[in-house]
């Protein structure tokens, strides 16, 4: 097999569009690429590939989550990519990893675009708030999914629609250097959600808290639930010391 | 019922309330953007409460501008129970408070909302399925699919549970300090976990820098290799990540650029470093 009809190439743009939009609200976790791989593997009649893409994707993403609003690789994407073109005259799950995991780092860029892209929407309500146009906020709230949708279902289109040669040439085609660049700032972006969560924390009055925090990790080697739980502690021991200064 | 009596003249009914609750679970994101994050989100799901509340078209674009503020949050654990007890204040003209309530806990409830997503749930969840799957297992995904539905589940007890408590909290105001103390404990256990997280999930930020020089050891020449994180590591372990995000801070506090700016520059800054091979 060459390639796909064009419409295998629509049914699974429009279930990229569906799935990201769900992971906005009411986060039915579709964008899972375990999920993604499935369905992908249902359309074009390869489940276990689908569930091997999704299950390779899945572990890759662990720990990765979309802090604050950080660009994360998008795995979903990759599992829909790598189980199509993994399928396509056999190919198996190898190749189908070749062109997801390059497929996921791409995405970035395009969630990034998308993001941007709504920013539109918020401009746009705040004058049709100033004229006291419900249905213009309305309007502006609702239609805030399409650079979203639009940023997964368009790529997936195209990339199926016209298959895996020009997919493989257009990855070959992107500089390392580019390549590097993209996967040093998706780790450098988590910073600016915890950046923007401070900016929203009293930093100055508590941050030995924070401190705490950080040496628990950085030091002492202490896992994430356990500070969780040590930090839960602290603020019920913090609210009846404070309380018992106020009554004494 | 006493509750009643603290509701004059709102004409809020439970309808109102739960199509609040419902555009809330269902959209909260759909506008998300950059700058204000969920804020429209935030006023779409407000707007049937704010329209009984303010009849006069004046005071409703005010209780509006309070209303589309930044704000951001876990959507699924934290959000349901912020929103619910700021529906409820607003339903009793108390919206000040609530946007306080609102600014005050959207950073904890964060912090904690991804840590029991993030950190505890959904990595054992994803172990799990995704070993099931690499054994041909349709149960990985359906595990998978069973606990998107577990998520939302857990929405509307949390929408209800904050606007019981919202009702509740702002009676107890004048008695004294509820929402402070809640805020302050909430607070300290945000930064707590945040202090963790910063190393934790930015670990992979490293340095390949090396220094290789010769040098000449009783008379022998030998290389030497000083591996510049090494070194960072003693000095302080996660260096790089905690610079980073002080940078950021640095950029939207200090320099008071938009969220969609400090990205920007952050996106850059990583470019040329990881082009200067420092990154």
């Amino acid at each position: 097999m060459e390639g796909y009809s064009i419409w295998v190439a629509v049914i699974l743009a429009v279930w990229a569009y569906i799935a990201i939009v769900t992971m906005l609200g009411p986060g039915l976790w579709w964008h899972e690429p375990l999920i993604s791989g499935l369905v992908t593997g249902l359309v074009v009649g390869d489940v276990g590939l689908g569930l091997q893409v999704g299950a390779s994707l899945t572990l890759m993403s662990l720990g990765m989550h979309t802090y604050g609003g950080a660009t994360i690789p998008d795995f979903m994407t990759g599992a829909i990519l790598g189980t199509a073109f993994g399928a396509l005259g056999g190919a198996g799950p190898e190749a189908g990893l070749a062109i997801a995991i390059p497929a996921a780092l791409l995405m970035t860029q395009l969630d990034i675009l998308g993001r941007a892209v709504t920013t539109v929407f918020i401009h746009g309500a705040d004058a049709y708030l100033e004229r006291g146009d419900l249905r213009g906020i309305t309007r502006m709230h609702l239609w805030g999914h399409l650079p979203w949708g639009l940023s997964r279902a368009i790529p997936v289109f195209l990339a199926i629609w016209l298959g895996s040669g020009p997919v493989q040439a257009f990855m070959k085609w992107l500089p390392q250097w580019f390549m590097n660049g993209m996967k040093v700032t998706g780790a450098v972006l988590p910073a600016l959600g915890f950046a923007l969560l401070l900016a929203q924390l009293p930093v100055r009055r508590y941050w030995p808290f924070m401190v705490l925090g950080f040496v628990l990790f950085a030091y002492l080697k202490v896992p994430i639930t356990g500070i969780a739980l040590l930090a839960v502690a602290l603020a019920a021991l913090y609210g009846s010391l404070k309380g018992g200064e106020q009554h004494g | 019922m006493a509750e009643a009596e603290v509701r004059p003249a709102s004409r809020v009914t439970e309808r109102d309330v739960r199509r609040a609750m419902w555009r809330h679970i269902l959209t909260l994101q759909w506008s998300w953007n950059y700058e204000r994050m969920q804020a429209l989100g935030w006023l779409w799901s407000m707007l049937p409460i704010l329209q009984k509340v303010h009849p006069d078209p004046e005071s409703l674009k005010e209780a509006m501008r309070r209303n589309i503020a930044f704000y951001n949050t876990n959507p699924q654990i934290g959000s349901p129970l912020i929103f619910g007890a700021a529906v409820a204040m607003e339903e009793q003209g108390q919206g000040e408070v609530g946007d306080s309530l609102k600014v005050a806990l959207m950073g904890p409830l964060a912090g904690i909302g991804d840590t029991i997503q993030a950190i505890l749930l959904r990595p054992i969840l994803a172990v799990v399925a995704a070993s099931l799957a690499m054994a041909g297992s349709v149960a990985g995904p359906v595990i998978m699919i069973l606990f998107g539905l577990a998520m939302i589940a857990v929405m509307p007890p949390q929408f209800w549970l904050g606007y019981r408590q919202g009702v509740g909290l702002v009676h107890q105001m004048a008695a004294g300090g509820a929402i402070e103390r809640l805020t302050e404990a909430a607070t300290v256990l945000g930064l707590t976990v945040i202090g963790g997280f910063i190393p934790s999930i930015m670990a992979g930020l490293k340095t390949p820098v090396k220094f290789v020089r010769s040098v000449t050891v009783g008379g022998q020449v030998t290389e030497k290799t000083i591996e510049l994180q090494a070194v960072l590591d003693q000095i302080l372990p996660y260096m790089i990540p905690v610079l980073v995000t002080a940078f950021a801070y640095w950029l939207l506090r200090g320099l008071r650029l938009s969220p969609a700016k400090t990205l920007l520059v952050l996106a850059v800054v990583a470019f040329v470093l990881s082009a200067l091979h420092i990154l």
